[in-house]
């Protein structure tokens, strides 16, 4: 299958390119194209795909039904970029954020539904085996009922952004939440659905949050607050608390997890292994897929939609939710408590925040 | 009045930018190294700059139209002293008026003998690189000032804490750790300073007539003991401060690794280096890292409780019997810290519980 990838930068460089080569001998995924603006990220790429031909845009590369195409460009050139290799008949995975805008993202899925497209988007970390370990005790509530659960996630920004296009309000919707949170929020959705009431906060004052909080209440009574940061170092933890114990997830550990059983003497942390039981017998099938090989997995998978061999994990219906309850936040934002703030700089920062 | 901030992603950096946009006090113009390093500056719609701040063509095009330029940029060694010549040559090359550039009182060392102040002569021999940079960074600044028209206040702050700072949030980490320890039961004094009295010195330093040409040491109002420190922070942890390591300070020596690095971090070494092959670096890299390697642990012992973690920065700060005095900033500039030593402790612990350190068994 040819594959065009639609961007360039980091995210091709480091994930995709990786992919890619792993992916070129069993699923016959060969890069044909690569498009982007820039000569210097199409020369950085085409050291791995040689072959590949270069486009500066996606109208000039010959796009056809037989392509998967990757759309890893800024944000706000989702929704156009998708759009129209859908148009030609390709299959698209597309990178997170899904899209700039809620409507966007919805001319996006509509545009799947109408030429009965696949649109795949990259929220891999439903790959992971720990997410859906997480999953499965809070639906089958093997620890009982979730009662709450408190996520801390983010560090000082490490990304090597090539332009200032992450931090200015005129080039992206949002910071950290809209950045990092949109793979939050969508194993929140994923795990939790909606919640009912929300409180959101974060330290934007005129320009994009580093920092924000955000408490969510669900139907159940089930709270949580989640923590996000570009600022300092966090613990990077989910942590699970069930009637019967809590469970404790490292971000983007995909195979392990922390377990504590009431009853137990001691919390279980290790390995995720593929086991099934036949009667009293106990046979493994192996390690669950490390981050990387999650990462690959959303690839093949998306190709094994486009050749009707699988179905597709994660289509546009479900890459819209994240975004819609993003929009939700920022509809309901409120400044950040700073504690080290004198009081005057608060009511500034505050008149700042709500000039936005 | 338009102010342009190096280093304005960093701790101190980050406080000021707030402090002068949420104060009105003057326009601010950021600059930063890297587009990474907007992440927090981004909070504020500003007219950052991203510049190499080694290249003084590069940095005047960013302070170009500025007023002023306050310099609190970090870097290693090296970096230190090469970012002191770019900063003052491309103020000069933009038509600014006056430099505030953020030394340190580490150029008298960590533990300066009793009466220093700034007539004491400083050197740069002594044992930590960083204090010795410091003080090759004043003298460089000092010399351009000499034949340059900018003027030049270099501030000399010691232990600047408060909201995103290093050293107490290594102490409370120790603490957890059970790696803590206090020297002389921690009667040692820690010369601090809330990072908004350093703000405040700084602002009178972009305006004072007076200040042009000197250096001054700046602190909070109050004398603390290092021992009150580890008691605020232990009791915001819920730890006993009698649980904290009681240690004799013991005698440092620098091993071969580290040897190397100070060589290598010297103008000397800096201007050697480039023409050194890529391999050749590569391989003193590995070499270096293979002796830093810990020997494997040996299975047939039982677990130990944590020893305490002695490093030499802290060792010589603990050691400290002198109070670095305000006077001089007092008398030129009419500098009063404005936040005591409980409200800036009050502060930080407030920030650390915010950014999520384990302090709310309190």
């Amino acid at each position: 299958m040819p594959v065009a990838i639609v961007g360039c930068g980091a995210i091709s460089r480091f994930f995709y390119s990786e992919a890619f080569k792993a992916l070129a001998g069993p699923e016959r995924l060969r890069v044909t194209a690569l498009v982007d603006p820039s000569r210097e990220n199409l020369s950085h790429l085409a050291k791995d795909f040689p072959e590949a031909r270069r486009f500066a845009a996606i109208e000039e590369a010959d796009i056809g039904r037989e392509h998967l195409v990757i759309v890893a460009s800024p944000p706000k050139f989702h929704a156009a970029q998708s759009i129209l290799a859908l148009g030609k008949g390709a299959a698209v995975l597309c990178e997170k954020p899904m899209a700039a805008s809620i409507e966007d993202a919805e001319a996006m899925a509509l545009a799947a539904r109408e030429t009965k497209g696949i649109l795949a988007i990259g929220l891999y970390r439903r790959f992971f085996q720990a997410t859906e370990a997480i999953r499965a005790l809070i639906q089958h509530q093997s620890l009982g009922r979730l009662q709450s659960f408190q996520i801390r996630e983010g560090g000082p920004f490490g990304w090597q952004a090539a332009s200032e296009s992450f931090f200015r309000r005129s080039a992206t919707p949002g910071g950290v939440l809209y950045d990092t949170g949109v793979h939050t929020l969508d194993l929140i959705l994923w795990w939790l659905g909606e919640p009912v009431d929300l409180i959101y906060e974060d330290d934007a004052m005129g320009g994009l949050e580093s920092n924000c909080r955000i408490e969510l209440t669900y139907a159940n009574q089930c709270k949580g607050e989640v923590r996000l940061s570009r600022d300092w170092k966090t613990d990077n933890r989910y942590t699970f608390f069930f009637e019967h114990g809590f469970a404790r997830w490292t971000v983007n550990d995909a195979n392990h997890l922390e377990v504590f059983m009431e009853g137990l003497p001691v919390s279980m942390r290790g390995e995720l292994i593929h086991v099934s039981q036949k009667g009293e017998r106990v046979i493994e099938r192996g390690i669950a897929c490390t981050n990387p090989q999650c990462f690959i997995e959303q690839v093949r998978n998306a190709a094994a939609a486009k050749r009707g061999l699988d179905s597709l994990k994660i289509p546009a219906a479900e890459g819209i939710r994240s975004l819609r309850l993003i929009e939700r936040c920022y509809r309901n934002r409120q400044l950040l408590k700073m504690p080290w703030m004198t009081a005057d700089q608060e009511i500034e920062a505050r008149r700042l925040a709500v000039a936005v | 009045m338009k102010v342009a901030v190096v280093g304005a992603s960093g701790f101190v950096g980050t406080r000021l930018v707030e402090h002068l946009v949420l104060g009105r006090v003057a326009e601010v113009v950021p600059v930063v190294r890297s587009f990474s390093s907007l992440a927090v500056v981004a909070r504020f719609e500003l007219p950052w700059k991203v510049c190499d701040v080694m290249d003084p063509i590069s940095l005047a095009t960013a302070f170009a139209g500025c007023d002023a330029v306050v310099h609190a940029a970090l870097g290693d060694p090296g970096q230190i002293v090469k970012m002191a010549g770019s900063v003052y040559t491309a103020a000069e090359k933009a038509g600014v008026k006056r430099l505030v550039a953020l030394s340190s009182a580490a150029v008298h060392g960590l533990n300066p003998p009793p009466g220093t102040d700034e007539r004491t002569p400083i050197h740069g021999r002594q044992s930590m690189d960083y204090n010795n940079a410091k003080v090759r960074a004043e003298q460089v600044l000092r010399k351009s000032r000499e034949l340059g028209k900018v003027e030049l206040v270099l501030l000399r702050p010691s232990i600047v804490y408060g909201a995103r700072s290093r050293l107490f949030p290594s102490v409370v980490e120790k603490l957890i750790s059970g790696t803590a320890f206090l020297i002389n039961d921690g009667q040692g004094i820690c010369n601090g300073i809330y990072v908004d009295n350093l703000i405040e010195a700084i602002c009178l330093a972009l305006f004072c007539d007076k200040a042009d040409g000197e250096a001054f040491l700046v602190g909070d109002a109050d004398t603390v003991a290092w021992r009150e420190i580890y008691a605020c922070l232990a009791d915001a942890l819920g730890i006993r401060l009698d649980s904290v390591h009681r240690v004799i300070a013991p005698t440092f020596r620098k091993s071969f690794k580290e040897r190397v690095e100070s060589f290598v971090a010297t103008p000397l070494a800096q201007s050697i280096l480039p023409a050194i092959p890529g391999e050749a670096k590569r391989l003193t890299k590995v070499v270096l890292g293979a002796l830093k390697r810990p020997m494997p642990p040996n299975a047939w012992t039982l677990p130990e409780p944590p020893a305490a973690q002695i490093d030499e920065e802290m060792t010589a700060l603990q050691q400290c019997v002198w109070k670095y005095p305000n006077e001089k900033a007092v008398k030129l500039m009419g500098f009063q810290p404005p936040v005591s030593f409980q409200e800036g402790m009050r502060r930080t612990i407030a920030w650390m519980e915010f950014a999520g350190y384990p302090l709310n068994h309190r």
